[in-house]
C-alpha cells in the first residue's frame, strides 16, 4: 500500500494522472458522447485560454509566499479590449495582437511594480488593480461586445493542423517550451523559487528579489494577453466582461497542480498542466449534463479548497515518511 | 472620569478624516448641489451597510486575514429574509434569524481557515462563489420584488432632520470602538495582527479568535442584509457584488491593509474611508461622470491609500533608529 501512495504524495503529476483516469471512467460512463474524439478537442480547445492564465498564476504563487494575482481576470478583459479595439483602428491584426502583448506587458508590470517595488500585499495590490482594468475596460466599450474580426482571425482557435487544434500546436506548446525553459534552465527560474522559498536567504545569495517578484507579473501578464487572443478568436468577439471568473479557475488549477499556497517555491508546472486538463473536462462534463455556469463555479470553489486540503494532507503525509 | 473613552484617533486616523473633510470641502465648491442636507442623507443611507459589514472586515484585517465573500452572505441572508417576509413571519423572529443565518455562513469561513488551515483569501473567493451560486439556486433566476418588511421605516426614519441610520451606525461604531480599545476580545485582536507569534505564546487562543472573527463578521453581514431589504424592497442575482471591495477600500483607506500594520488603526479610520468612498461615488454621480467608472475610481484609491502606507513601512524599517517611534 506504502509503495503506491507515496510515489502518488511526492509526485502531483502522477496522482493527478491517477485522478484524471478516475474522471474520465466516470465522465464517459455517464455520457457516452464524453469519449468521442470530436468532444475531447473541444476540451482541449477550450483549456487553452485556461492553462496559459493558470501557469502565470501559479508563477506569482510560486514566487511570493503567499502570494496571489487576483487581477488576471480583469487584465484578459482588457486585453480581449484592446485587442478588438485596435484592430478597428489600425486594420492590421499583426499590429493588434503585438499591441495586446505589450498591453498585457505593461498591466502585468503595474502588479509587478505595486508588489515587488514597493512591497503591497500582493491580494490587496492585485484587487485593487482587478477593478480598475475591469471597469476600464466596461467603460471603453461601454459594456457592448466589439466584433468585426476577419474571417482569417478564426483559423487561431476554430481550425486546426493535423488534427491538432490550431491554438495548441502554434500557441500552448511553442509557449509552454518556452516558459518551461525559462522556468527550469535558467537563472531566472532558479530565482523565483529562491525567492519564494526564503527570500532573505536569496537576498544574500545575491538574488534580486524585487526585480525577479516583477518580472513574474510581467510574465504573467503576457500569458494573459495570449490568452485573450486565444479567446477573442475562438468567439470571433471582443468581451469586455471575457475573464470574469478566470481568475477563480486559474487559481483552482494552480493549486489543483500542487503549488502551495502557503509557502513559496513549492511545485512543479507539470502539476498544473494535468489539473488544466483535469478541471477542464469536469467543466465540460458538468456543462452536457446542463449545469449553470453558476453552479460550475461554486463547484470549482469546492475543489479549490479541497485541493489545498491534499496538498496539506500529502505533504505532511511525505514528511511522516521521510523522518521515520 | 469618561475622558480615557473619549475617542482619539491615531495619526494615519487623522489622516484619512482630514481625506474626508477636503473632499466635502472641495465637493461643495466645485459640484453644484451636493451641499445639501437631502444629499448627505442620501449618503448616509446608500452607505450605511457597507459601514456595518466594513466593521467585520476590520476585524478581520487587523488579523492580516481578508473576507472576499462579505457581498455574497449578505446576498444569502436577504433572500432567505425575503422568503419569510413573504410568508409573513413576524419581525421579531426574522432578525435573529437574520444573525443567525449570518453566524452560520461566517461560520463556514472560520472552520475552514482556521481548522483546515487554509489562506483566508482562498477560501472566502471560494466561499462566496458557492454562495453567489446559492443566492441564484435560492431565486431561481427570477427578482425578488416588493418586499415590504414592517422595519422598512428605518432607513427614512428621522429624528430631528438626522436620518435614524446614521445613529444606529454610528452606535455600532462606538460600541466596537470600545470593544477594540477596552475589551480583552479587542486587545487580543491587535495583539494577533501584531505578531501572531507572540500572542500565541502568551497564552491567547488565535485559532478561536480567528474562528469568533469570521462568525462575527458573518453576522454583520446578515444584519445588513436586513437593510438592504429595508431600503431596496427587493433582491435580485446581483446583490452584494461590489460590497467586499468596497468594505476593503474602506479599511484600507483607514490605515489598515499594508503590510505589519496590526498595530495602527480602529474603526474610526474604517469610518472616515467609508464615507470617503460614500461621498466620492456620489459626486462622481452628481458630476455625471459615467457609473462605469465607479469601481476605477474606488480601486485607485485603495491602491493610493495602501502604496502610501507599504512606502511608508518601507523607509521606518529602512531606518531602524526610529523603528519605536511608529
Amino acid at each position: 500500500m506504502k509503495k503506491v501512495i507515496l510515489p502518488l504524495a511526492k509526485s502531483r503529476a502522477k496522482f493527478l494522472v491517477f485522478l484524471l483516469i478516475i474522471e474520465i471512467a466516470i465522465l464517459s460512463a455517464l455520457n457516452p458522447e464524453f469519449a468521442k474524439v470530436n468532444n475531447l478537442i473541444e476540451i482541449l480547445q477550450f483549456g487553452a485560454t485556461l492553462f496559459l492564465m493558470a501557469v502565470g498564476e501559479a508563477l506569482v504563487i510560486m514566487v511570493i509566499p503567499g502570494g496571489i494575482d487576483i487581477s488576471i481576470g480583469s487584465i484578459m478583459s482588457l486585453c480581449c479590449v484592446i485587442l478588438g479595439l485596435t484592430y478597428q483602428k489600425t486594420g492590421s491584426l499583426l499590429a493588434a495582437i503585438l499591441i495586446t502583448l505589450a498591453a498585457g506587458a505593461l498591466l502585468g508590470a503595474v502588479n509587478g511594480i505595486l508588489v515587488g517595488l514597493f512591497n503591497m500585499p500582493s491580494l490587496i495590490a492585485t484587487l485593487g488593480t482587478q477593478y480598475v482594468f475591469a471597469s476600464l475596460a466596461l467603460y471603453v466599450t461601454n459594456g457592448v461586445a466589439i466584433s468585426g474580426f476577419p474571417e482569417s482571425f478564426k483559423w487561431l482557435s476554430l481550425e486546426m493542423t493535423f488534427g491538432v487544434p490550431n491554438q495548441i500546436l502554434f500557441m500552448v506548446i511553442p509557449v509552454l517550451i518556452v516558459v518551461l525553459f525559462l522556468i527550469y534552465k535558467t537563472r531566472f527560474g532558479r530565482n523565483i523559487y529562491l525567492t519564494g522559498d526564503n527570500a532573505e536567504a536569496a537576498k544574500f545569495a545575491a538574488v534580486k528579489t524585487k526585480q525577479t517578484i516583477f518580472f513574474v507579473f510581467v510574465l504573467a501578464g503576457v500569458l494573459t494577453a495570449f490568452s485573450a487572443i486565444i479567446n477573442c478568436s475562438w468567439l470571433m468577439t471582443a468581451r469586455a466582461d471575457a475573464g470574469s471568473g478566470m481568475e477563480m479557475n486559474a487559481i483552482t488549477v494552480a493549486m489543483l497542480g500542487g503549488i502551495s499556497a502557503v509557502e513559496g517555491g513549492r511545485g512543479h508546472l507539470s502539476g498544473v498542466i494535468v489539473a488544466t486538463v483535469l478541471i477542464t473536462m469536469l467543466k465540460s462534463g458538468l456543462q452536457m449534463a446542463g449545469i449553470n455556469s453558476i453552479w460550475i463555479l461554486a463547484i470549482t470553489g469546492v475543489i479549490l479548497v479541497v485541493s489545498i486540503v491534499v496538498n496539506n494532507v500529502m505533504n505532511q503525509l511525505v514528511e511522516k515518511v521521510n523522518t521515520n | 472620569m469618561f475622558k480615557k473613552y473619549i475617542p482619539h484617533p491615531t495619526k494615519r486616523e487623522g489622516f484619512a478624516i482630514a481625506l474626508l473633510v477636503a473632499e466635502i470641502i472641495l465637493f461643495s465648491i466645485f459640484v453644484p448641489n451636493f451641499a445639501n442636507v437631502n444629499n448627505f442623507i442620501r449618503v448616509v443611507q446608500n452607505n450605511s451597510e457597507v459601514a456595518i459589514i466594513s466593521i467585520g472586515m476590520t476585524i478581520v484585517m487587523l488579523l492580516g486575514g481578508i473576507d472576499l465573500s462579505v457581498g455574497a452572505v449578505m446576498g444569502v441572508v436577504a433572500v432567505v429574509v425575503g422568503y419569510m417576509i413573504m410568508a409573513g413571519i413576524s419581525t421579531l423572529l426574522i432578525i435573529p434569524a437574520a444573525a443567525a443565518i449570518g453566524i452560520l455562513v461566517g461560520a463556514v469561513n472560520g472552520l475552514i481557515i482556521s481548522k483546515l488551515h487554509i489562506p483566508d483569501m482562498l477560501t472566502t473567493l471560494a466561499t462566496g462563489n458557492v454562495w453567489k451560486a446559492v443566492i441564484f439556486g435560492l431565486l431561481g433566476g427570477k427578482w425578488m420584488t416588493s418586499l415590504k418588511p414592517s422595519f422598512r421605516g428605518i432607513t427614512t426614519a428621522k429624528v430631528a432632520g438626522i436620518p435614524v441610520l446614521l445613529f444606529l451606525v454610528l452606535l455600532v461604531y462606538a460600541v466596537f470602538y470600545y470593544i477594540f480599545m477596552y475589551r480583552k476580545y479587542g486587545r487580543h485582536i491587535y495583539a494577533i495582527g501584531c505578531n501572531e507569534e507572540a500572542a500565541v505564546l502568551s497564552g491567547i487562543n488565535v485559532a478561536r479568535i480567528r474562528f469568533g472573527s469570521y462568525c462575527l463578521t458573518g453576522a454583520l453581514a446578515g444584519l445588513t442584509g436586513l437593510l438592504y431589504i429595508a431600503r431596496m424592497g427587493s433582491v435580485e442575482m446581483t446583490i452584494g457584488t461590489n460590497t467586499a471591495i468596497q468594505c476593503i477600500a474602506a479599511v484600507t483607506i483607514g490605515g489598515i491593509g499594508a503590510k505589519g500594520s496590526g498595530t495602527r488603526g480602529s474603526v474610526i479610520g474604517t469610518l472616515a474611508g467609508v464615507f470617503f468612498i460614500g461621498f466620492l461615488k456620489n459626486g462622481i454621480v452628481i458630476m455625471g461622470i459615467p457609473s462605469l467608472l465607479e469601481n476605477f475610481f474606488v480601486g485607485m484609491l485603495m491602491i493610493i491609500c495602501v502604496l502610501f502606507d507599504s512606502v511608508s513601512a518601507m523607509r521606518r524599517s529602512a531606518k531602524p533608529a526610529e523603528k519605536g517611534a511608529a
